[in-house]
């Protein structure tokens, strides 16, 4: 007999918005890639953190993707935007005096750090939201089928995190990052 | 005070999640959250330039 609880069939609908979410994640870390590229800013230590922070979100979106929606995955998003909206809202208050201009170019009237800061809060209010949705969700560790757009972004976010990981490579080696980088430290 | 290290544990934690490993994945992840918790606390050291 089917437990009346849990849901044992993952939605096709949750995993389909978890799906559309790692693609959000996908265009921040390639908004933050686009920008250090083209306009050679360098992450500086607490952006290379909000960095990993939206990285350990991804992390969470994938597993539900992979596994079917869980409370335990939805755990793992919540507390990795709690650690990244702590390391953003830091930043924030450290260019908060008058006078100061803030670390980077401001992108649409607000600096990276402050949009990043908003982007944790609304992944907390999106956990809330999708655990309404999931509350019947049953937990399993076996990993379900996914289709060709899944797979297309779950391996966008792993190309994007490589990218990421030689990137920080190349400016700090295999040490801790300067305060202010101005140079890769692998390239000069 | 390796700065990459989060970086390369979160890969390993996503390519055991793409390939259908979920107690290593999560673990993976674990460790790369407590890493970032322990760099953080690191960077945080230094004094805001704003009174209370």
């Amino acid at each position: 007999m089917a437990d009346p609880l849990f849901n044992p069939v993952p939605s096709t609908f949750s995993r389909g918005i978890n799906t559309l979410a790692l693609l959000g994640i996908c265009g921040v870390l390639g908004m933050a890639f686009f920008d250090q590229l083209v306009n050679n800013e360098l992450p500086c230590p607490l952006c290379l953190l909000q960095r990993m922070a939206f990285m350990l979100i991804g992390m969470g979106l994938l597993l539900n993707i992979r596994f079917g929606p869980s409370p335990m995955h939805y755990g793992v998003i919540l507390l990795s935007a709690l650690v990244g909206a702590v390391a953003s809202g830091r930043q924030v208050l450290l260019h908060l005096a008058p006078g100061d201009p803030g670390y980077g170019a401001p992108f649409l009237g607000l600096h990276y750090y402050t949009w990043a800061f908003l982007l944790f809060a609304a992944t907390m209010v999106f956990v809330a939201v999708m655990l309404f949705i999931d509350r019947r969700a049953n937990d399993q560790n076996q990993a379900i089928g996914t289709n060709g757009f899944a797979n297309f972004v779950m391996w966008l976010f792993f190309l994007l995190v490589l990218g990421n990981l030689a990137s920080t490579l190349l400016e700090c080696g295999v040490g801790q990052c300067d305060d202010n980088p101005t140079r890769y430290l692998w390239l000069s | 005070m390796i700065m990459m290290l989060p970086f390369l544990t979160g890969l390993l934690g996503t390519w055991f999640g793409i390939r259908g490993h979920r107690r290593i994945s999560v673990g993976f992840w674990l460790l790369t959250f407590l890493i970032v918790i322990a760099w953080l606390n690191y960077h945080m050291s230094d004094s805001l330039s704003i009174s209370l």
